[in-house]
C-alpha cells in the first residue's frame, strides 16, 4: 500500500471512532453552557470594545494570547508501535507519509491563530499603541508559524530526552521575543532582529544529533495526540482516558506519601499518584491561574463574580475526566481494593481539590475589592461553595447510575 | 480431618461465549505449601483457568474455592488470599517502582514495617535498588516483569497464581525468582505456576497438571504421570510430549 494512502485510512479510521461521540458533545449541558458563555462574552466584548479603559496593557495582552499560539506545534501523525517493524524497511519513503502531518499540524494550528489574532484585532487598533497593518501580523505569524513547527519536528528527530528539553525552551523563547520585538519594536529593527536570531536559531538547530526517522518519538507524540482529543471528549462524554501522557514532576513526588497507611487509602494512593504526573494537572493550574487573573482583576463586580463562579465550573468540569482514569484498567480488578473505592476516592479527589482552588481563586478577588464591596467579596465564596457541593451531588448522582 | 485445600477448582466449565466453553470439567487442587506446574500448549486453556481463578471471568459450570471460599461469598477476602503475576506486565506508567510494591502492600493490608523491610529485600533480590524511583514506563520488559512479580511478592497471600513468569527475565531474575519461590513455599504459601520452560520447573514442582484443548489430561507428581504416559523415569518434556501427542 501506498505510505500516503495508508496515512490517510488511518487517520479516517481514527476520526471514524471520535465522530459519532459529536452529537452527545453538543448535547451534552456543558456544550449549551458554553454556548451561553460564548453569547455572553461576546456581548461583554463588544461593549468593552467601546469602553476601552486608558492604559490597557494591549500589547501585553497581544503577547499573551498569540505567544503561546503560535509558538505550540503538534503533529497527528497516526503512527503504530507496529511501524517500527512493518515500516521500518520503507524508512526511506517515509516522507511521503510524514509530510501531510506537517502540511496540516501548521495549517489547523494557523486558522486558530488567525481567529484568535481577528478577535484581538479591533482591540489592537482602537487601543492608543501605534499599530502595524492586519496583513503584516498575519505574514509575520505565518512565517513564525513555520518556524515554530520546523523547529518542533527537529526536536522531534533529536536523540535525546535533555536535548529535546532545552531546544523545546530555545524555541519558546525564541518566537516569544520575536514576536514582542514586532509588538513594541518598529517594522525595520524587528525585521532585522527576526532574521539574526531566525538564522540563528535554524543554524543551531543543525548540531545536535538526530534520527532520520525519530520511530520512537514520533510513535509518543501520536499517542500522547490522540490521548487529547478522547480527553476533549472526556469533558463532555464517557469515553476512555488511556494513553494521556505522564510527566514525571519530580518536584510533586511526595504528593500522597504521609497518606494513612490502610487499605482504604490504597485507590486514593494511586489516583493521587496520577493525577500529580498527569496533564491535567497542567490544565487545571493554568485555569486556576487565568481565573486568578480575571477574578484579581474585575474584582467583586458581577462580572468577577461570574468569572470566578465560570472557572471554579470549569476546573470542576476538567475533573470529572478523573473518573475515566483507571476505570478499565484489568491491573485494578486483581488487587484488593475496597467495594466502591474508584468511585468513593475520585469523588473525594475531585471535590476537596475544587474547594481548594476556589478558595485560591477566591483570594486575588479578596484582595481588589476587601474593603469597598465586602458582602459580595462574601457571596461570591458563599456561591462557590454552594457551586462545588451541586459539582459534588451531581457526580455522585450520575457516577451511581452509571455503575447501575 | 485433613487441610482445607488452598485452592479447589470443581468441574469448571467456562469460555467466552456460552455455548462454546474452553474449559470442560476441569478439576484439580493446591494444597498448602505446594508448588504446582500448570502446563499446556498455546490455547490449551491455562490463562483462562487462571482468568476464571482470579474472577475475572465467570465460570459456566462448577465451582472455585481459595482458603475455603468462594468468590460470591466474600469478594475482597478472596481476592486478598490469592496474588497474581500475568504473562504480560499491567503496571500503571504513572506510578514509579517502589510506589507500585506501595500501592499493592496498601491494597493487601500488609503492615506498613513489613512492606519497608520485603520492599528493600526484594528490590535487591531483583536487581531493582537503582530503577525503585522511577517510572513503570521507562523499564524494560524484563523489569516490568520483575515489578509485576515483586508486587506479588510483597503482599505475602496464601496462594500465588503465576502465568509464565520467565518471560523477559534474565537469567539472575530468573534464578532469583525460582529461589523465593521456593522460600515462600517452605513458609507455608503455596504456588500455581505456568510455564512452557518444562526443563526448568520440572526441578521446583511439586505436582503438574497438564492441560490439553481444556481438559485435564493427567496430573500427579513427576513419577504419577509419567506412569500415565506409561514412560516411567522420563523428563517432563518427554512426558508431556507423549500426552499431548496421544490427546491428539
Amino acid at each position: 500500500m501506498e505510505l500516503q494512502e495508508l496515512r490517510r485510512k488511518r487517520k479516517s479510521s481514527f476520526w471514524s471512532k471520535v465522530l459519532p461521540f459529536v452529537p452527545y458533545v453538543i448535547q451534552s449541558g456543558v456544550a449549551v453552557l458554553f454556548l451561553l458563555l460564548l453569547l455572553a462574552f461576546a456581548a461583554w466584548y463588544t461593549n468593552f470594545l467601546q469602553h476601552i479603559p486608558p492604559g490597557l496593557p494591549v500589547l501585553w495582552i497581544m503577547l499573551f494570547l498569540l505567544g503561546p499560539m503560535t509558538v505550540y506545534s503538534g503533529f497527528r501523525t497516526y503512527v503504530q508501535p507496529a511501524d517500527i517493524i512493518f515500516l521500518l524497511p520503507r524508512e526511506a519513503d517515509m516522507k511521503s507519509y510524514l509530510s501531510p502531518a506537517y502540511r496540516s499540524g501548521v495549517i489547523y494550528k494557523l486558522i486558530g491563530l488567525y481567529i484568535i489574532l481577528i478577535l484581538v484585532w479591533p482591540l489592537y487598533i482602537r487601543s492608543d499603541v501605534d499599530s502595524k497593518p492586519l496583513w503584516l501580523v498575519m505574514l509575520l505569524l505565518l512565517l513564525l508559524k513555520l518556524l515554530s513547527a520546523y523547529g518542533s519536528w527537529q526536536e522531534l528527530r533529536l536523540t535525546t530526552a535533555r536535548a529535546r528539553m532545552w531546544y523545546r525552551l530555545l524555541r519558546w523563547s525564541v518566537i516569544l521575543l520575536m514576536l514582542a520585538a514586532w509588538l513594541w519594536q518598529p517594522a525595520w529593527k524587528s525585521s532585522i532582529f527576526t532574521v539574526l536570531v531566525g538564522v540563528n536559531y535554524i543554524l543551531a538547530l543543525r548540531f545536535p544529533m538526530k534520527h532520520a526517522v525519530p520511530w520512537d518519538n514520533l510513535i509518543a507524540a501520536e499517542k500522547t495526540g490522540a490521548a487529547k482529543v478522547m480527553m476533549w471528549l472526556g469533558w463532555f462524554v464517557e469515553v476512555p482516558a488511556d494513553g494521556q501522557k505522564v510527566i514525571r514532576r519530580r518536584w510533586l513526588s511526595s504528593v500522597g506519601n504521609r497518606m494513612p497507611w490502610q487499605r482504604s487509602t490504597a485507590y486514593r494512593f494511586l489516583i493521587t499518584k496520577t493525577f500529580i504526573r498527569s496533564e491535567l494537572l497542567g490544565i487545571v493550574a493554568r485555569l486556576t491561574l487565568l481565573g486568578m487573573l480575571l477574578t484579581g482583576w474585575n474584582g467583586a463586580s458581577w462580572l468577577g463574580i461570574g468569572l470566578y463562579l465560570f472557572f471554579t465550573f470549569l476546573i470542576g468540569a476538567q475533573l470529572t475526566s478523573l473518573h475515566q482514569i483507571h476505570a478499565d484498567s484489568p491491573a485494578a480488578a486483581f488487587y484488593p481494593l475496597p467495594a466502591g473505592a474508584h468511585k468513593a476516592e475520585t469523588i473525594r479527589l475531585a471535590s476537596r481539590l475544587l474547594l481548594v482552588l476556589a478558595v485560591l481563586m477566591w483570594i486575588p478577588l479578596t484582595a481588589a475589592s476587601w474593603e469597598d464591596n465586602l458582602t459580595w467579596v462574601l457571596l461570591s465564596l458563599v456561591l462557590a461553595i454552594v457551586l462545588v457541593w451541586g459539582l459534588k451531588a451531581t457526580w455522585v448522582k450520575k457516577w451511581k447510575e452509571e455503575d447501575e | 480431618m485433613s487441610e482445607i485445600p488452598v485452592l479447589q477448582v470443581e468441574d469448571l466449565s467456562g469460555g467466552y461465549s456460552v455455548g462454546r466453553p474452553v474449559l470442560h470439567d476441569i478439576q484439580f487442587q493446591v494444597n498448602k505449601g505446594e508448588m504446582v506446574g500448570l502446563i499446556g500448549l498455546n490455547g490449551a486453556g491455562k490463562s483462562t483457568t487462571m482468568k476464571h481463578i482470579l474472577g475475572l471471568m465467570s465460570p459456566q459450570r462448577g465451582a472455585i474455592t481459595v482458603q475455603g471460599k468462594k468468590r460470591e461469598e466474600d469478594a475482597e477476602a478472596y481476592q486478598s488470599s490469592l496474588a497474581f503475576v500475568p504473562e504480560s506486565p499491567l503496571l500503571y506508567e504513572e506510578l514509579t517502582v517502589r510506589e507500585h510494591l506501595e500501592f499493592a502492600a496498601r491494597a493487601y493490608n500488609v503492615a506498613k514495617e513489613d512492606y519497608e523491610e520485603r520492599a528493600a529485600r526484594l528490590l535487591k533480590l531483583f536487581n531493582m535498588e537503582e530503577k525503585a524511583d522511577s517510572l513503570s514506563m521507562h523499564l524494560s520488559k524484563g523489569m516490568k516483569q520483575k515489578v509485576m512479580i515483586m508486587c506479588a511478592f510483597v503482599a505475602r497471600p496464601p496462594l500465588y497464581i503465576i502465568d509464565e513468569p520467565f518471560l523477559g527475565l534474565d537469567p539472575l531474575g530468573i534464578r532469583s525468582l525460582l529461589d523465593f519461590m521456593i522460600e515462600m513455599r517452605s513458609q507455608g504459601s503455596s504456588i500455581l505456576l505456568s510455564s512452557h520452560i518444562l526443563s526448568t520447573i520440572e526441578n521446583y514442582c511439586d505436582r503438574f497438571i497438564v492441560l490439553h484443548r481444556g481438559e485435564v489430561i493427567a496430573q500427579g507428581t513427576l513419577a504419577e504421570i509419567a506412569e500415565q504416559a506409561k514412560l516411567p523415569g522420563a523428563a517432563l518434556e518427554d512426558i508431556f510430549y507423549s500426552l499431548v501427542k496421544g490427546g491428539d
